[in-house]
């Protein structure tokens, strides 16, 4: 059951995008993310899948290791869809039974809703497929540096934050172990009503957590052993520099951000409507 | 003065309410540059404790171990030793901190606050020391045990120590896997850095210089490996002699005569020969 | 005797259709004969690991169309066989003390049984008798929690756990790996009399040959998710070229075998014990001091 789940693993092909400094590619993710949310028209809905694909292609990743990411929250994107459904009510209405009322409006936030999750998404697991996690960790460490002056252990919480990242996958390998072994004394975690199932668990996050105290502990003293935290001036192998590469992505992402912006904000002041334009009388 | 020096050491772990259990007895003993010493004993006889003494990830509770003269209960010394005295453990998913190799790789020399230039230095000569140059920008997934535990082994490497312990390194890999490690153990000796192996395995005690059996926190026999094979006290430490030291034995009343204590397979073999041909 | 386990065209696709596609499986068919200890060998990533799965239904059975696994006549495919198969064949993984999970040993031991939806004093009967066979005092382990045990009583208590179902089929991946030496001779022992006394069948994962050559009447080798061997630990150590192409070795006694035949010493070549090697060895000074 948890086999298929490895949302945004680290997946190495060394493309333009793979060699992009963390630094840039954390804040990039920032602003793209920041982008979608000012989002309003189907118009910057495409525009935004449009530089998502573009990206991908660009890092040299397969679509569905990203689609893999929007996977394991699908639910989430489904439950928020329904919600959105039923309980817009403003609009005209397309569908009347019983209690359930389906309008016009509520078909549209429905669908702007569920492209922006998917959108996000997908936009920051192509940042954790194409860093690695010290990478990021040492990204997160340098753009946080200000803090230590108001005594912040920001390389401690990179240090924490890029282990955390690794051992994702080990945790769900241990998982998917335990669940087989348990499995195989008879457990079944699929019956029963919701209290049952919980119950079911148990048997699963108890080994998962005493097992994870255990692997702390040994990488705590593995960790000692190489001499962690002995100098106060712990250097770095690959010294992060903004290059060519770095200029053009930001100007790229920095130009996505200002057609959304102005798109939303100015187009409609010089009475310029993208959707109409592009759909016509479809919306 | 030897390279590691235990005098009078005692080790307690405390278990909560004021109780505590004496994991190491008052041990002394010493170890010379170079040698490749194995330790031996049951689970529970004090081995690992013991390891974790030696660079100063414990610190004796009683008595005193001195790492080329420095103590190891004095914190100033701490990361010197621990940078002489490297350490590979049992779990090769429990050591490694980064997803990349060469930055995990890295890692022990980023701690010591090398220039970028020397620690890529020491990278690329550990990455050779245990023959996974092209591994060097692959993830660590999807490797097998054996080449995980040799990964360890080059970030233990690219600190330049001149001890490295083993602790149960090659307990959870296949015998491919174990192989592979005891050859680089082998070699590095060979070059000078002095090797502590602790283990299971029988095999590899006949491999080293020297032997130490811990018994419940003691030192039980200290010897080389046909001293200890052929020791009285075996079946007491909860050893199981290789197939062929208990064999030789079982030959010996047959009238078979091996000269001494059989270590290994090829003396096995020679003794058999001998006496077939007398 | 019958076979208890019958697999037919068995293969198995990992990441089907991706980059990672892997055949874990490769055509397998063979039976389980009732009552035979098979040792099942092969490389890190020869299928193993895989094969055993599919034995309990852990793994599914790629194509009910092609492929088949059966226990006791029973098709695994079938859905309302499952359950009862599970407990049928009872499967100790690797590690096995890292699934412990009850504030006791006894607890835990009955984790099986309850999920059989077993009476209780039948539980505790069971609880009771897997302990005694594991060899763990039921006065002085029933009652403690399984995570204060020494490494070698935890494993004792997770086979119990698994013994506690009393499947017919018990099948053990790597058992003594990680023990110490002694902890390794009580597990191999303990598991000769699980199969005298409560399962008639036993598979055993193992790289070690020379613990394969002692337990096992019968041996199945596996690469590249094929079976490249079958049969008796005679039959298959005698064919060197076989153990070669399959990554694997041979026993110590049968290796120090050929090499004393290398020196002219005339030997048999079926020696895979060491304690066979000893009795022809001694036999040949005898003939010689006659």
């Amino acid at each position: 059951m948890f086999r298929d789940v490895s949302f945004g693993q680290y997946y190495p092909t060394n493309s333009v995008v793979h060699r992009l400094d963390a630094r840039v590619k954390l804040l990039l993710s920032l602003l793209f993310i920041i982008g979608i949310f000012f989002i309003q028209s189907y118009f910057g809905f495409i525009l935004t899948a449009a530089v998502l694909i573009f990206i991908v292609i660009m890092a040299r990743l397969p679509m569905a290791s990203v689609m893999k990411s929007v996977r394991g929250i699908l639910f989430i994107v489904l439950f928020t869809a329904i919600l959105n459904l039923f309980l817009i009510k403003e609009g005209r209405v397309l569908v009347h039974w019983k209690i359930f009322t389906i309008t016009e409006n509520g078909v549209h936030t429905t669908i702007k809703m569920t492209l922006r999750l998917v959108l996000l998404i997908s936009g920051a697991s192509l940042l954790s497929l194409t860093t690695t996690p010290v990478a990021l960790a040492d990204g997160v460490e340098s753009l946080m540096k200000p803090l230590t002056l108001i005594k912040v252990p920001v390389r401690d919480i990179a240090m924490i934050m890029s282990i955390a990242l690794k051992f994702i996958p080990t945790l769900f390998s241990e998982t998917s172990k335990i669940i087989s072994a348990q499995k195989a004394r008879g457990a079944s975690f699929d019956t029963g009503n919701i209290f049952a199932r919980a119950k079911a668990l148990l048997p699963v996050l108890i080994p998962l957590f005493v097992n994870s105290f255990r692997r702390a502990d040994e990488l705590a003293f593995a960790m000692d052993a190489r001499c962690y935290n002995a100098s106060e001036k712990r250097t770095k192998m690959k010294k992060a520099k903004i290059g060519i590469g770095d200029i053009i992505a930001m100007l790229f992402m920095c130009s996505f951000f200002v057609v959304i912006i102005l798109e939303r904000y100015y187009f409609p002041t010089i009475g310029i409507n993208m959707d109409q334009l592009i759909f016509g009388g479809l919306v | 003065m030897s390279q590691i020096v235990l005098k009078g050491v005692s080790y307690s772990y405390s278990l909560g309410e004021g109780r505590s259990l004496k994991a190491l007895k008052n041990l002394s003993f010493s170890i010379e540059k170079g040698e490749f010493v194995t330790l031996l004993g049951m689970n529970g006889s004090g081995k690992s404790t013991l390891a974790k003494l030696l660079n100063g990830l414990f610190i004796p509770s009683e008595g005193e171990i001195l790492i080329d003269g420095l103590s190891t209960a004095s914190e100033k010394n701490t990361f010197e030793i621990r940078k002489k005295v490297g350490m590979v453990f049992q779990n090769p998913d429990n050591q490694m901190v980064a997803t990349i190799i060469e930055d995990d790789i890295a890692f022990g020399p980023e701690n010591l606050g090398l220039k970028r230039e020397e620690i890529v230095k020491r990278v690329d000569e550990a990455l050779k020391s245990v023959g996974m140059e092209e591994f060097r920008e692959r993830t660590t997934q999807k490797l097998s045990g054996g080449q995980k535990q040799r990964i360890a082994i080059a970030g233990v490497l690219a600190m330049r120590p001149d001890v490295i312990i083993f602790d149960e390194s090659t307990s959870m890999l296949d015998p491919k896997g174990r192989d592979e490690i005891m050859d680089i153990a082998r070699k590095l000796n060979s070059e000078g850095i002095t090797i502590i192996n602790i283990t299971h395995s029988m095999e590899e005690a006949a491999l080293s210089d020297r032997v130490i059996v811990l018994r419940k926190g003691r030192i039980a026999i200290d010897g080389n490996p046909k001293e200890v094979f052929s020791s009285e006290l075996v079946d007491a430490c909860g050893l199981v002699l290789p197939l062929v030291t208990a064999s030789s034995k079982n030959l010996i009343k047959s009238g078979y005569d091996f000269g001494c204590a059989v270590t290994s397979e090829d003396e096995f073999v020679e003794g058999i020969c001998k006496t077939l041909s007398k | 005797m019958q076979n208890i386990i019958e697999v037919k065209n068995l293969t198995c696709i990992y990441s089907r259709k991706t980059p990672y596609e892997k055949k874990a499986l490769d055509g397998i068919n063979l039976g389980i004969e009732e009552g035979s200890f098979v040792a099942l060998v092969g490389a890190t990533g020869s299928g193993k690991s895989t094969f055993i799965q599919h034995l309990n239904g852990l793994i599914k059975v790629q194509d009910k169309k092609t492929m088949s696994v059966s226990v006791g006549g029973k098709s695994l495919s079938d859905k309302k066989n499952l359950r009862n198969i599970r407990f049928e064949v009872g499967m100790v993984f690797q590690y096995p003390e890292y699934q412990l999970f009850e504030d006791t040993v006894a607890k835990d031991i009955a984790f099986g049984p309850k999920n059989m939806k077993l009476p209780a004093e039948e539980i505790d009967k069971r609880v009771r008798k897997a302990m005694e066979v594991v060899g763990l005092d039921y006065d002085t382990f029933a009652e403690r929690s399984p995570f204060d045990l020494s490494g070698g009583e935890k494993r004792r208590a997770a086979i119990a756990g698994v013994i506690a179902m009393q499947p017919k089929v018990l099948i053990l991946d790597e058992p003594v790996a990680g023990l110490d030496p002694a902890g390794r001779e009580e597990i191999l022992l303990l598991i000769k009399k699980l199969q005298e006394e409560v399962s008639p069948t036993v598979i055993l994962v193992s790289h070690n040959m020379d613990d394969v050559a002692r337990l096992a009447d019968r041996v199945i080798a596996l690469k590249d998710g094929k079976v490249v061997a079958d049969g008796s630990p005679k039959e298959i150590f005698a064919d060197r070229e076989l153990i070669k192409e399959s990554g694997l070795e041979v026993p110590t006694a049968t290796r120090i075998a050929d090499r004393l035949r290398e020196r002219g010493i005339d030997l048999s070549e079926n020696i895979i014990l060491m304690s066979e090697l000893e009795k022809a060895l001694a036999e040949k000074l005898e003939d010689r001091n006659v």
